[in-house]
């Protein structure tokens, strides 16, 4: 069991910063994500760590020893690749056994802990297969065993579930959260999928354009996102751009350009121009005493199976909400929604440039 | 030793110097510092002895390009047609010649190209390979066979005008009107195989937009097909001129002393004495002045990488259509005759290896003896060992560098120096090559090994095959190197192999045909290098015991020594060792490419 701690971790691309002063910890035992959108520099900070990259400054230290300038086989690390990079013209075995020949095991114990660890990740009986013989399931779990039976002090893992389909995606999620917890091995976990990091995650850093902007565990992150724009990335929203005309410590009134007035909580310095993000699984169909309402017109009602999508149109504000499934609305019905003021979150607007709209 | 790791160490750990600082001093040692000095030694001297020296330079043409004569010849009246050309000066005349090889050489390649990559026929397999005999090397004496060709007294085209045809016509083709003939029939393949590729690799929708617009045959050709050709074009016409720059064995056994490249030649049979004359540097200077020319003048339409190997492409489904009746008889009476003619000297070879006799216009008689020779005749059998040993040790440092500079290219980033290193052999002439490899290493490394006059030329033909050749493999190796995604040497490196591990355990194995069929090709294009191994082959003389590879033998023997037939079973054993090694990379290794190795 390992510590990781980043200090300060910069680095540059030609002109592009895929690592902006990086600094988190990651604890022993403790499986954290990096979450971010594709070129946040998620990937780059985890080949930092890994010792693929050298930061162009800043620092990475194992139980406190600098590692930085140490060689990716100095480290002890051990990562799973998005694309597997199994060694094709390696069998199954070869391929697990690599780190611990390389690592001078003896040959009978290299047999067994190679033999350990296949059954561990359920591949008994597929030694002697080469990678192309396997499926896609299989590969990643060879990949994971490569990576798990050299013991590493820090097990890496670059969206190592991105290439397999929905359905299998969702067991090996459940499998590798119950491997990590049992084996306890200090894990960082790089991926693009909030539902996923959300799912497994011990805690999650969520970064944009090279920084670090929260860390944090996944009901943290979800409830109280510290920006605009972790608030859209993490789960769905309705944005209401407005401007604040009250604020009282947290509580703050925003106004939208149609004039719908929303009594929210101010994330940040939050005055004048400001963003309200709405979850839709906070909007009730029933009043709440002392809950903002908001009235208009249903445009689209979507069946989701757990609930009702409904897209209402307030006056020209459009907002996303979910309500019980077998509540029977039609559209172009008028319809009010209320929602309490704490689950209104006011952002201040400059974080509005950051986001990409669909 | 226990060292405190840096930002230093860890980009300069022994295994990353040795990929990429090792070889550019090798680099530097073995191409840049004999580059290097050739440009000293000529400038040294007034560049007005060349100049005036009405040899190397002079305006004036000198002779008839052709003539005529009615003469009695084995009782009968006949007209005599000679061409030679005409001369200037080695200078001009170097020029001359090498811009009208490439100029149709470039419209016959065109030709085939366009007949193949755009045209379905009958015989089109066989015509295809037919097409590239020409590339297989047999130095001299395919040159020698070209000559007969074209004897006005035994020659076969004569005998088939006059004596089959029954024309009162003999047809001679000499001097520097032969040098260019020949060396039209030997290279035009490189402009086809480039022009082809490039043609397969057009989008078909392309040509069929321009249909569409209303563009259809010659215009069709003129104005999309051609255009977009043009890389490929490029590319062949520039080796083109370049092999022709520095072509030694058609001006050799046409006795055309009045190019460059005969000049170089000859002044290095002086040099057996230890002394090379600044001519020698001043003339290469010109021949590496004019190919670099080329190269800057097309850098445009390909990078210098793309030379040594060319891929065959077939990412679509190329357009083929049928031909007209005017297409068949082009095809049938002009393309057909004319690939047969030009593969005739590689046919031929084997026919003198076996005939007993061939000095009239047909061979006579079949015999084993010339092919015995070669085992028998100690000079002979000498040169062939000679040549293995050469080539052999030339390959360790082929693979050493055909390795590590293509992964240094592939995994380290701004790496272009060496990239440029390492292909840029392909486009030095090689008889360039030789007069720098005699004055640096006779001045920098006097009473070494590596000296030509105390030590006698091995060391030297060695590592000049080892530069020249190295392109093929380089090239292969980085094709390979391609197919191998990165994260596949990270893997082990992040298990804890270190980079050497990595590079014999994972990287090797993967890239293990590439680089095979690589050494390959290099090692047989040792085998028949020409330029270095008639030049400095030559600095440790003839004679039981001596030092020169097979290419000099066979310039030696075809030129001095005796007949023909031993030099043509030599040639017969470099295109069997050719055909071996083209038949299994492509066949048993089923690497996708062609290779140039001129």
């Amino acid at each position: 069991m390992t510590r990781v701690d980043l200090k300060g971790v910069t680095k540059r691309f030609e002109n592009v910063v895929a690592a902006d002063n990086v600094t988190l910890s990651v604890e022993h035992g403790e499986l954290f994500t990096l979450l971010g959108p594709s070129g946040c520099g998620k990937t780059t900070t985890l080949r930092i760590v890994a010792g693929f990259e050298l930061p162009d400054s800043g620092s990475v230290a194992f139980d406190g020893e600098d590692v930085t300038y140490k060689k990716p086989f100095e480290r002890g690390c051990a990562m799973v690749f998005q694309n597997y990079a199994l060694w094709p013209h390696m069998t199954v075995f070869e391929n697990v056994a690599y780190g611990l020949k390389v690592r001078g095991v003896a040959s009978n114990d290299v047999k067994r802990r190679v033999r350990e660890v296949l059954k561990l990740v359920g591949l008994e009986g597929l030694e002697n297969r080469y990678p192309l013989q396997l499926s896609g399931g299989q590969q990643q779990r060879v990949a994971l065993a490569r990576a798990l039976v050299v013991e590493p002090r820090v097990l890496l893992m670059d969206e190592p579930l991105s290439n397999l389909d929905a359905k299998l995606r969702l067991r090996m999620r459940e499998e590798l959260k119950r491997l990590q917890k049992r084996l306890g091995i200090t894990t960082i976990y790089v991926t693009h999928d909030q539902e996923e990091a959300m799912s497994i995650s011990d805690r999650v850093g969520i970064m944009n354009r090279g920084r670090v902007l929260q860390v944090g565990t996944p009901v943290e992150v979800y409830f109280k996102p510290s920006s605009l724009f972790i608030a859209t990335f993490i789960g769905r929203g309705s944005l209401l751009r407005g401007w604040v005309d009250r604020r009282q410590g947290e509580r703050v009134r925003l106004v939208t350009g149609n004039g719908l007035q929303l009594e929210g909580v101010a994330v940040g310095g939050v005055e004048g121009e400001a963003v309200a993000v709405l979850r839709p699984e906070d909007f009730s169909l029933t009043p709440i005493p002392g809950a903002n309402q908001v009235e208009g017109t249903v445009e689209l009602v979507m069946f989701l199976g757990v609930h009702k999508q409904l897209r209402v149109n307030a006056n020209g504000d459009r907002v996303i909400a979910y309500v019980d499934p077998e509540e029977k609305i039609r559209e172009g019905a008028p319809i009010k929604l209320y929602i309490r003021s704490e689950d209104v979150k006011v952002y201040p607007a400059r974080g509005w440039e950051e986001l990409e709209f669909e | 030793m226990l060292r405190k790791p840096s930002r230093l160490s860890f980009y300069f750990d022994p295994f990353t110097v040795a990929v990429t600082v090792l070889p550019v001093a090798l680099f530097a040692l073995l191409l840049i510092a004999p580059l290097a000095s050739v440009i000293y030694v000529a400038s040294l001297y007034n560049p007005a002895y060349l100049l005036s020296d009405p040899t190397y330079f002079d305006l004036k043409p000198k002779g008839e390009f052709l003539t005529a004569t009615a003469i009695t010849f084995r009782g009968r009246q006949v007209t005599v047609v000679r061409v030679s050309g005409v001369s200037f000066s080695a200078v001009v005349n170097s020029l001359l010649n090498g811009l009208t090889v490439t100029v149709v050489a470039s419209a016959i390649g065109v030709a085939v190209a366009f007949a193949f990559a755009r045209y379905d026929f009958r015989g089109k397999h066989v015509l295809r390979i037919l097409a590239t005999v020409p590339l297989l090397q047999t130095p001299f004496i395919n040159s020698f066979v070209i000559k007969k060709l074209f004897d006005w007294r035994d020659g076969i085209l004569s005998w088939f005008i006059c004596d089959v045809l029954g024309l009162p016509i003999r047809i001679g083709v000499t001097g520097l009107a032969g040098v260019a003939v020949a060396q039209i029939m030997t290279f035009y393949p490189i402009v086809y195989l480039n022009v082809y590729a490039s043609m397969v690799n057009i989008d078909p929708s392309l040509e069929e937009q321009a249909e569409n617009l209303g563009a259809r045959g010659l215009r069709l050709f003129r104005t999309v097909t051609l255009p977009l050709s043009l890389p490929g074009l490029a590319a062949g016409a520039a080796l083109v001129f370049i092999f022709s720059l520095e072509d030694v064995a058609a001006p050799i056994v046409f006795n055309e002393h009045r190019l460059i490249s005969y000049q170089v030649f000859n002044r290095f049979i002086e040099a057996t004495t230890g002394q090379l004359s600044p001519a020698a540097a001043q003339l290469a200077v010109i021949l590496l002045a004019l190919s670099l020319a080329v190269f800057a003048a097309i850098r445009k339409y390909v990078t210098l990488r793309q030379y040594a190997m060319l891929s065959r492409g077939g990412r679509w489904k190329p357009r083929v259509g049928k031909l007209g009746l005017r297409g068949k008889l082009a095809v049938y009476l002009a393309l057909a005759p004319l690939l047969l003619f030009s593969a005739f000297p590689q046919l031929a070879v084997f026919t003198y290896a076996f005939a007993e006799r061939w000095t009239g216009p047909l061979p006579e008689g079949f015999t084993l003896e010339h092919l015995g020779s070669m085992v028998s005749d100690p000079i002979v059998f000498r040169a062939i060992l000679n040549s293995l040993t050469y080539s052999l040790l030339a390959i360790f440092l082929i693979a050493f560098l055909g390795i590590s500079v293509p992964y240094a290219i592939a995994r380290f980033r701004k790496l272009e120096l060496l990239d440029l290193l390492a292909t840029s052999p392909i486009a030095i002439p090689g008889l360039v090559v030789a007069v720098g490899y005699f004055y640096f290493f006779s001045s920098s490394f006097r009473g070494t090994i590596l000296d030509p006059i105390s030590s006698g030329p091995p060391a030297l033909i060695v590592l000049a095959y080892a530069i020249r050749r190295l392109p093929f493999t380089a090239r292969a190796v980085f094709a390979g190197l391609q197919q191998v995604h990165v994260a596949l040497e990270e893997a082990s490196l992040n298990l804890g192999a270190g980079r050497f591990r990595t590079l014999v355990n994972i990287v090797i194995p993967l890239i293990g045909l590439s680089l095979l069929s690589g050494i390959m090709v290099s090692f047989v294009y040792c085998m028949s290098e020409t330029s270095t191994s008639v030049t400095l082959g030559g600095l440790g003389g003839m004679g039981e015991g001596h030092s020169a590879p097979i290419t000099y033998v066979m310039m030696d023997y075809l030129v001095r020594v005796r007949g023909p037939y031993i030099v043509a079973s030599l040639g017969a054993l470099l295109i069997t060792a050719q055909l071996l090694v083209i038949t299994i990379v492509n066949v048993v290794f089923k690497q996708r490419y062609a290779y140039i190795g001129v």
